[in-house]
């Protein structure tokens, strides 16, 4: 049996009251928030709160050495218990969302490293990572071809979309997609969903949370020029 | 990656002015850093700040079999996280000689000084019982890494609450949240770690080592205590010997510094519980706050999206069509041979 | 001449041909690679399923064993485990399952899960004392890319073909009874067939790939759907892509799809009779 971790419903945020399909949690941010790394973050979406920190570009293990590019490592740890399967696959998909971005070819022979701490799932973890690992990625100053956000949405049993779920949605819902998007033309950089959902689902979805991103992308920015700035 | 050494002059210039009763960041010799204890929106989670040195403790329970040497009692597992997220010389999955000391210490500190009632945790003797299990990770080493560890650990443990269970017969239910207040574990007292280094054989001491202080010294000891002044371990590691008055002493400090980070840890969990109860703000988030520079705060946003969403445009489904395929040409008839 | 071009110049060697819309093995970019099943190839094993893209060999066998269930009392357990031996590809070490492998496990599990084909309450023997543990070994046999395709197909036609013991549990002794003479169709509700694409030079779409074409790639997309339902669409990074390159990965997916099924329904009745 999984342990579990107990939250109670009425600690949870209070639902907003103005049309909460559409709407975006909180987002908070600190920069810099540890001392012993290039680059870290705490960011915190609603409840749901990540922690990421960047080591790099540095000296890179022998055997995973890539001599015309640097190597991403990418490290996810769970809260509870030790790394299962499902953590595994999580850092596959941020692994190639990262090697994707960061301009590796600028930094050969070298390691850049992402650690990923998970503080508090409550609804849209996996966004949330992604999104606390690019911040610490600026932090760290790590050349980028591009940012990126991401957004989740769930289908309700109805259709019914929502945007930012929470925990509670998640569970309730028939699916929940997570969507990645590039800070240039805001095209799909990575898609990974779970349950069965429609075509217009689908693209309700990708079309909301494409919305959605933009805010996510002006967030980054008010974040960085809140601290380079003054 | 390698750690960085420290140069033979900042190790000079950090005795001297030990030597002289000064320390780098301005405390006096029995000084903590400053404390700061928060927990999360889930039960059983706590971020422990000393410093900079940070530590996030998270209890979880399960239901398992007790061990066969004590039928009667549940499991208290405690796991100690040294990644490299702290600091980059740590390695993942390998265990070192720190964290190997860090665990061992921690065990003795929560499991051997009965702190918590095992026996409570029993649901049906010799076949059902709670395992309680708490992840110790450590997010930031900035210096004495243990004491903050042992406060964030015993602190999650009296915030958590686990789910109520009832026993008719065989059957056994596991209440939900709604269903039922979970409950607490039941602690019998609040035992703390407290670090002492010394330097120059002994001579002097100091409370509370910063990270560049722990590669200086000569040797540590460490008290486990409660505020009832009872003491659960005692260590001392290193190459030096001590005077019985020395000893003496650090208790008599220990007793001080237990009494006052235990009342700390009891504001804490205070102030936690009346912020749920008036439904206020609580957990990590607010732990971020919006007035410094290196921080930021977007609030809820509402998303309006460029159109209706829910309904089907059919422009580009239908243009789809007669538009070439981005495959390169049109899809082919897919041979399928079979074999029987 | 043309070899020793492909060997040192594998980028160049593959867009003079994606120039003229034909991959090297005379594919066109659309196009999957010949799909061979053959089902029930495992004579001690509960379900089983022989299947070949191409070069890509995956073989599944499904073992039931019955336990205690959990807290809940009612479901069962499916175990998918992808094994990726030395015996498949040079890229793979032996000892302790290497990332690709436990991804690949993960995705498979995710997919019975999504798709709800195998329900876990049909799993139960005797409410809160015994249910079903499918325990559904992949063993690939030769790697050439493309290995999530084969996997599902594998793992779907074994379940469809997969028949369990009628069990009963006594009252009163609690003793357990199997009759190997009597054996019950295991009930899947649906066939999940998932379609992997990659991206070559950040723009064009090659569909069923072979190891080559994966290794010079820079992007992947996997569509796994269901009847009229899509019940994953997984990209795990790489390449940025339109929506319109998005909507042809679904298209092609439920073409894909329709095939597959029909190749193991076709496959099914001929084992059967």
């Amino acid at each position: 049996m999984a342990s579990f971790i107990v939250v109670k419903k009425e600690d949870l945020e209070k639902k907003q009251n103005v049309e909460p399909c559409h709407t975006l949690r909180c987002l908070t941010s600190e920069l810099g928030c540890l001392t012993r790394q290039d680059g870290s973050v705490s960011l915190s979406q609603g409840d749901t709160t990540s922690l990421a920190v960047v080591y790099g570009p540095a000296e890179v293990r022998i055997s995973r050495e890539l001599i015309d590019r640097a190597t991403v490592e990418l490290v996810y740890k769970p809260k509870v218990g030790l790394p299962r399967p499902a953590d595994r696959k999580r850092e596959q998909i941020m692994k190639s969302i990262f090697e994707a971005t960061i301009i590796t070819n600028l930094h050969p022979r070298s390691s850049i490293t992402i650690i990923l701490q998970e503080t508090e799932d409550l609804g849209s973890n996996l966004a949330c990572c992604i999104n606390a690992a690019c911040l610490a990625l600026l932090d760290a100053a790590v050349n980028m071809s591009f940012m990126v956000a991401a957004v989740a949405v769930s289908v309700a049993d109805e259709g019914q979309i929502k945007l930012d779920p929470s925990k509670n949605d998640e569970e309730k819902g028939r699916a929940s997609i997570t969507f990645v998007f590039d800070s240039v033309d805001l095209n799909v950089v990575s898609i990974v969903t779970s349950g069965k959902f429609s075509q217009i689902e689908y693209k309700a979805g990708l079309e909301l949370a494409r919305e959605a991103s933009q805010k996510v992308f002006q967030f980054f920015k008010d974040s960085m020029s809140r601290k380079l700035i003054r | 990656m390698r750690e960085t050494p420290l140069s033979n002059c900042e190790k000079e210039f950090i005795l001297k002015n030990i030597s002289e009763q000064r320390r780098l960041d301005g405390r006096n010799s029995y000084d903590y850093r400053d404390l700061r204890i928060a927990f999360g929106v889930s039960l059983g989670c706590c971020h422990v700040e000393l410093g900079k040195t940070r530590v996030l403790a998270q209890v979880s329970c399960e239901v398992g079999q007790p061990k066969q040497t004590r039928p009667h009692d549940g499991v208290l597992y405690v796991n100690v996280e040294l990644s490299p997220m702290a600091c980059p010389s740590f390695e993942a999955g390998r265990q070192t000689e720190e964290g190997v000391e860090l665990s061992r210490l921690m065990e003795r500190c929560l499991k051997e000084s009965r702190c918590m009632d095992l026996e409570s945790l029993c649901i049906v003797a010799g076949e059902k019982a709670w395992h309680i299990r708490i992840d110790i990770h450590v997010l930031n080493h900035e210096g004495n890494i243990l004491d903050c560890s042992s406060i964030a650990a015993i602190a999650a443990l009296a915030h958590f609450r686990r789910p109520d269970v009832t026993v008719q017969g065989q059957e056994i239910t596991i209440h939900s949240m709604e269903d039922r207040n979970p409950v607490p574990l039941s602690i019998h007292h609040i035992p703390l770690l407290v670090s002492f280094a010394f330097f120059i054989q002994g001579k002097y001491m100091i409370v509370d080592p910063s990270e560049k202080e722990e590669k200086v010294m000569e040797g540590k000891m460490v008290i486990g205590m409660n505020k009832h002044r009872e003491i659960c371990t005692l260590q001392v590691t290193g190459e030096m010997l001590l005077l019985k008055e020395q000893v003496l002493r650090c208790s008599n400090i220990a007793v001080m510094k237990v009494t006052k980070i235990t009342e700390l840890i009891h504001t804490a969990l205070a102030n936690d519980k009346q912020a749920r109860l008036r439904g206020e703000k609580h957990g990590f988030a607010e732990l971020i706050s919006g007035e410094k520079l290196s921080s930021n705060q977007q609030p809820p946003i509402e998303v309006k999206p460029a159109f209706n969403i829910y309904e089907e445009d059919d422009d580009s489904m239908s243009s789809m069509e007669s538009d070439e395929s981005s495959l390169g040409h049109k899809v082919q008839e897919v041979d399928i041979k079979r074999y029987l | 001449m043309a070899d020793q071009y492909r060997i040192a110049q594998p980028k160049d060697y593959y867009r003079q041909f994606l120039e003229k819309d034909v991959r090297p093995d005379n594919r066109g970019l659309g196009e999957y690679r010949a799909t061979v099943m053959n089902i029930g190839c495992v004579s001690t094993a509960e379900g089983s399923s022989l299947v070949k893209i191409g070069n890509t060999t995956v073989m599944c066998g499904i073992k039931a064993e019955v336990a205690e269930p959990g807290v809940d009392g009612k479901n069962g357990y499916l175990v998918p485990n992808v094994e990726l031996s030395p015996l498949c590809s040079a890229n793979f070490r032996p000892g302790p399952p290497g990332e690709l492998a436990q991804v690949l496990s993960q995705n498979m599990a995710d997919l019975i899960a999504d798709s709800q084909c195998v329900k876990l309450e049909n799993l139960c023997v005797c409410p809160g004392k015994l249910v079903w543990v499918l325990h559904i070994d992949l063993v690939c046999l030769d790697y050439d890319g493309n290995l999530m395709d084969a996997c599902t197909l594998a793992m779907m036609s074994a379940l469809k073909s997969t028949s369990l013991p009628v069990v009963t549990v006594d009252e009163e002794s609690g003793e357990i009874k199997t009759d190997p003479s009597s054996r019950t169709l295991l009930p899947v509700s649906c066939c999940p067939v998932s379609t992997t694409l990659i991206v070559f030079d950040n723009k064009l779409l090659l569909v069923d790939p072979t190891s080559e074409e994966e290794s010079l790639a820079t992007g992947a997309v996997t569509v796994v759907t269901e009847g009229k339902n899509v019940c994953s669409i997984y990209k795990p990074g790489g390449t940025p892509l339109t929506d319109k390159q998005i909507r042809d990965c679904i298209e092609r997916g439920f073409i894909r799809g329709k095939e597959a099924r029909s190749l193991i329904e076709e496959t099914l009745c001929s084992v059967d009779r």
